[in-house]
């Protein structure tokens, strides 16, 4: 046989065989295929495998190339053709992947909206240069009062006002009580330096009150305190501005009206215009005299200004909370959603 | 403070509507919470301070518009005509209790009718929310309301003895007051008396006996200052808060006093006619002195507010709230305050009053303010890092209040043996004790919301607990981490591990054992540092739960944050990654069941010194048949490896022989062929 017949018949049935293979989705019509071109007894390839021994020796080198090259080709249609017949078998009985199953997901924790709100205002106050500072939540009445300009027949000392611990001997030295307010902290830290201090507190404080959907006998409180020299009720107002600002965003303005605390004078309450109404803010006002006595600093010297404002309002305010108290249930309903 | 806006207009002329006073009052320190119309007439609802009691009436009031809006105030003379004999001669008046009631003062106004009011005045009243009583009562609370003094009128009738007696109440002292209500008075209340008997509760509400009736002919018009502390706590003590008391606890002008009276008396005559007799019975001995003058520099001004007032605005502001001032050059003045503003005493008072009248919109809101350093606290990293782990490990973050019941406090208490502090009164419901722990908070949330079905509330908290120091005093305040999960001993320890390792790097820790009698046995352990003891883990036992109402396992972890502080890796520093290949190696030992993973790790990392990379537990298990009792077989594994070298076999092979021939000599092991 010459080399060109023997090429032509191979061509021929490569073409063929692939041709059919291409077209093939089933298994049944897969096997009949492979029966008819790959038969061990009487495929057409293994008629063309015999017709080999015919050609001229010098021949065989070539057209045994030849041969292996398309019994390759048909091997990779036939895979091919299988592979897409057990797919399509697959697709019409066997499991379907799903990718819009849900992933398995880690458990993550949740920070309490409070501590959350926290964050933020040390945050915004930290880059306006306000460093953290903590004092104890049991203090003394100096520091819960006097100190504060706050003197003995003051109302805001009233035993039914205050959570006063038990003692032994009333009215000694040794009255101590849960702090009512942050301000505390300010008498501590100012009677521990010198100015410039330019602080934040931030923490827990105690007040009897019935608990409802907006009062809770504990809670938390933010207070802003600066003094040095020069310090202004411009500057209180400006400081207050750039913090509303970071806070809320947007350009916010400032109002202050008249307020009495009896750590401040002038004291006032201080609101923030934004998004076309006002919002109350807290209170603030400029440290007053006898304060700065109180902890050595010399009036005449050093002026200051503090402000204070409760947590939980800014926080139920920015997440939605209706009721105070959901903040203290700790329903996991309720801390997921942070 | 419910202001009538016809009222007002008796003593100053309002030239602006009611809403433009209200948003001026409301920028000048009365905020405006409403308006509303009674019968014709505006009324405002304003928010008065408590420094502020000057304003707690009608005239108060006119006086700040009249600042405000540059008017005139023109007030009532209260001219009285008299008649008879003084007063003085029949009468007795003697003050036993001056501290509590520095000033009495009485008249008597003879032959009065009483009978309904007239109109206007019944109008005035209803106007502010004020209910006619007689023509008496009612101008008694008209002067009131007027210029902030609180009277009362006695039938003089049952004023027995000719003689009133101003004492502190007896104890067990009962009486009944003009709400038809029984009280019992103690020694640190005030009461006004007669030679018998107690009339009325001073300075809060009068007696049932001696008030004003349809057959009253006579009367004693009582004026009178009280000491603020001793009504505020008569007032709370017998739950019994009147418009007069509220007053009185914020002090009145005791220099008006007499003004009042004669006010009283005149309008008395003018509504139910009577005369009033000569004379007025007054414990005061001495004049009150004047208010004392202070000095006033204008160049405070704008060192406290940031901007500066005209002096023309100075000198106009301050006469017009009433102050006298004096010129005494260079920008200072001599400022005397008016007798009502017991606020105004200092140069600062002043400035405060020049802000607010002036208006606080002239300060401006755009001024430079200078930079100022300031960075996270390490607590602050610490707190930040504690919580990335709570919540990497699926905790929630509770926060609960730090008083707590003494059920909850007696619950358990790691931390000290001595009892907790508690309050007089109760935070929530039967709440006194400062904790001591916060496990036992932590606690009661799971069971909240165990009973809403939610089994999974695993939660942690960071807060202060209470540790009460041997010598009294202020306690020990600390920082605490809790959590209460429903993982096992081994998962929360675990928890712990990595937390501890992300806060503190590594550390010599050691878990001592502690016990307790809800957990299970073998389940508790303290967390300890060169002796100190920084934590707890434990796991509730099944009686533990049942007594706790837990469902399912339950274990705590409660861990000192002050002290993870003191030991806090705050930067951390690298080191460098040894390039060379380890040799990883698994050991099965069989050893005694009581010898310890501590025990093991200890001789193992001794042994292999330096070399020892990595030491990790992989698991025990016992096989008495092969073993005999009492053993358990270890598997552990470890990797040895050099900084500066590749390590040879035979090194390897020298340094896993030491660490088996030292676990056969200190322990008691045997190796386990693999």
């Amino acid at each position: 046989m010459e080399l060109n017949e023997f090429v032509h018949q191979l061509d021929e049935l490569e073409k063929q065989a692939v041709g059919e293979l291409s077209g093939i989705q089933d298994a049944t019509a897969l096997e009949e295929i492979r029966i008819k071109y790959l038969g061990a007894k009487s495929g057409q390839f293994k008629n063309v495998q015999k017709s080999m021994g015919a050609l001229a020796a010098t021949d065989r080198p070539a057209g045994g190339k030849r041969f292996n090259e398309v019994k390759n080709a048909i091997q990779a249609a036939f895979d091919e053709a299988q592979n897409r017949a057990s797919q399509q078998a697959t697709k019409s009985t066997g499991p379907l992947a799903d990718p819009t199953l849900p992933g398995a997901r880690i458990r993550l924790g949740h920070v309490h909206p409070i501590t959350q709100t926290i964050e933020h205002l040390k945050e915004i106050m930290g880059r306006l240069g306000f460093s953290v500072t903590e004092g104890p939540e049991v203090e003394d009445p100096w520091h819960n009062f006097v100190a504060l300009n706050i003197p003995d027949d003051h109302p805001a000392r009233d035993p039914l006002d205050n959570f006063y611990l038990k003692t032994a001997e009333k009215n000694s030295g040794a009255t101590r009580l849960l702090r009512s307010q942050t301000s505390t902290v300010q008498i501590r830290v100012m009677e521990s330096r010198q100015p410039p201090v330019r602080i934040i507190s931030l923490g827990r404080v105690y007040r009897p009150d019935e608990a409802d959907a907006t009062h809770f006998p504990m809670f938390h409180q933010m207070e802003g305190l600066w003094v040095d020299r020069g310090v202004t009720m411009a500057q209180l107002k400006s400081v207050l501005r750039l913090f509303a600002t970071s806070y809320l965003g947007g350009d916010v303005n400032i109002r202050f009206r008249p307020s009495f605390f009896p750590f401040t004078e002038p004291s006032v309450e201080v609101d923030f215009w934004w998004s076309g109404r006002w919002i109350e803010f807290g209170g603030a006002g400029m440290v007053d005299p006898n304060v700065l006595n109180a902890v050595g600093y010399d009036p005449e010297v050093y002026t200051g200004f503090a402000f204070g404002l409760g947590v939980e309002r800014l926080c139920m305010r920015r997440h939605q909370v209706t009721d105070i108290r959901d903040l203290y249930r700790n329903d996991v309903r309720f801390l997921r959603q942070f | 403070m419910l202001v009538s806006w016809e009222w007002l207009s008796q003593y100053v002329y309002l030239k602006n509507t009611p809403d433009e006073i209200a948003n001026r009052l409301s920028l000048s320190g009365l905020n405006h919470e409403e308006t509303t119309a009674v019968d014709g007439d505006t009324v405002l609802d304003l928010e008065v301070t408590s420094n502020r009691a000057d304003c707690l009436c009608h005239i108060g009031i006119a006086r700040e518009i009249g600042v405000l809006t540059q008017q005139q105030l023109c007030l009532p003379e209260a001219k009285i005509a008299t008649s008879g004999e003084d007063i003085t001669k029949s009468w007795k008046l003697s003050v036993e209790a001056p501290a509590a009631c520095p000033r009495y003062t009485g008249r008597i106004i003879r032959g009065v009718k009483v009978g309904p009011s007239p109109a206007w005045l019944v109008k005035r009243l209803a106007a502010i929310g004020c209910k006619s009583v007689n023509n008496i009562v009612d101008v008694t609370n008209y002067v009131m309301f007027e210029l902030g003094q609180p009277l009362h009128a006695f039938d003089l009738r049952h004023v027995r003895g000719n003689q009133v007696v101003v004492r502190m109440a007896q104890e067990g002292e009962q009486l009944v007051a003009i709400d038809h209500k029984q009280y019992k008075l103690n020694p640190s209340m005030v009461v006004i008396a007669d030679a018998q008997r107690a009339l009325a509760l001073g300075g809060i509400m009068g007696g049932a006996d001696s008030e004003v009736s349809g057959s009253t002919v006579d009367l004693l018009i009582e004026a009178a200052d009280f000491a603020p502390r001793v009504i505020r706590s008569t007032a709370r003590a017998l739950k019994l808060h009147s418009p007069s008391s509220f007053r009185f606890e914020r002090r009145i002008d005791a220099r008006q006093l007499d003004w009042a009276s004669r006010r009283c008396c005149e309008l008395i005559v003018q509504v139910a006619g009577g005369t009033i007799q000569n004379g007025i019975l007054d414990s005061a001995t001495t004049t009150i002195e004047p208010p004392t003058p202070f000095t006033f520099r204008c160049s405070e001004i704008e060192r406290v507010l940031g901007i500066s007032i005209p002096i023309t605005e100075v000198t106009r502001i301050v006469p017009a709230l009433g102050c006298k001032l004096v010129d005494e050059g260079n920008g200072q003045y001599l400022i005397t305050p008016p007798t009502w503003r017991a606020d105004l005493t200092r140069e600062i008072d002043m400035i405060e009053e020049l802000a607010r009248i002036y208006g606080y919109e002239q300060i401006p809101e755009n001024v430079p303010v200078p930079m100022f350093s300031s960075a996270k606290r390490p607590k602050d990293v610490v707190l930040e890092r504690i919580r990335g782990v709570m919540i990497a490990a699926g905790l929630d973050e509770a926060l609960t209040p730090s008083v707590v019941t003494q059920a909850s406090d007696e619950m358990l208490s790691p931390w000290t043996d001595l009892a907790a502090l508690s309050t007089d009164i109760a935070l929530l419901e039967g709440a006194t004790r400062l904790r001591r722990s916060l496990i036992p908070s932590l606690l009661t949330c799971r069971l909240h919301n165990q009973a809403q079905s939610a089994r999974d509330a695993d939660l942690f908290e960071v807060a202060q607990i209470y540790l009460p120091s041997a010598e009294g005093g202020l306690p020990r305040e600390q920082c605490t981490l809790g959590w209460v999960s429903g993982s096992n001993f081994n998962t929360s320890k675990g928890i712990l591990e990595s937390l501890l390792e992300s806060v503190c790097g590594v550390q010599n820790w050691k878990f001592a054992d502690w016990s307790n009698k809800l957990l299970e046995a073998g389940e508790g352990t303290k967390l300890q540092l060169n002796g100190d003891t920084l934590g707890y883990v434990g796991t509730f036992s099944k009686s533990g739960r049942k007594e706790l109402k837990l469902e399912g396992t339950c274990s705590f972890v409660e861990i000192s944050v002050d002290g993870l502080l003191a030991l806090a890796r705050i930067v951390p520093t690298a080191k460098v990654i040894s390039p060379y290949p380890a040799v990883v190696r698994d050991l099965n030992l069989v050893l005694d069941e009581a010898c310890r993973w501590h025990q093991l790790f200890e001789t193992v990392r001794s042994a292999g010194g330096e070399l020892l990379k990595d030491l990790q537990y992989r698991e025990t298990y016992r096989d008495a048949n092969k073993d005999g009792e009492g053993k358990k077989r270890v598997l552990f594994s470890f990797a040895l490896q050099s900084d500066d070298r590749t390590l040879t076999s035979q090194e390897a092979d020298d340094c896993v022989k030491r660490i088996i021939q030292s676990c056969e000599q200190s322990l008691g092991g045997r190796l386990i062929a693999s």
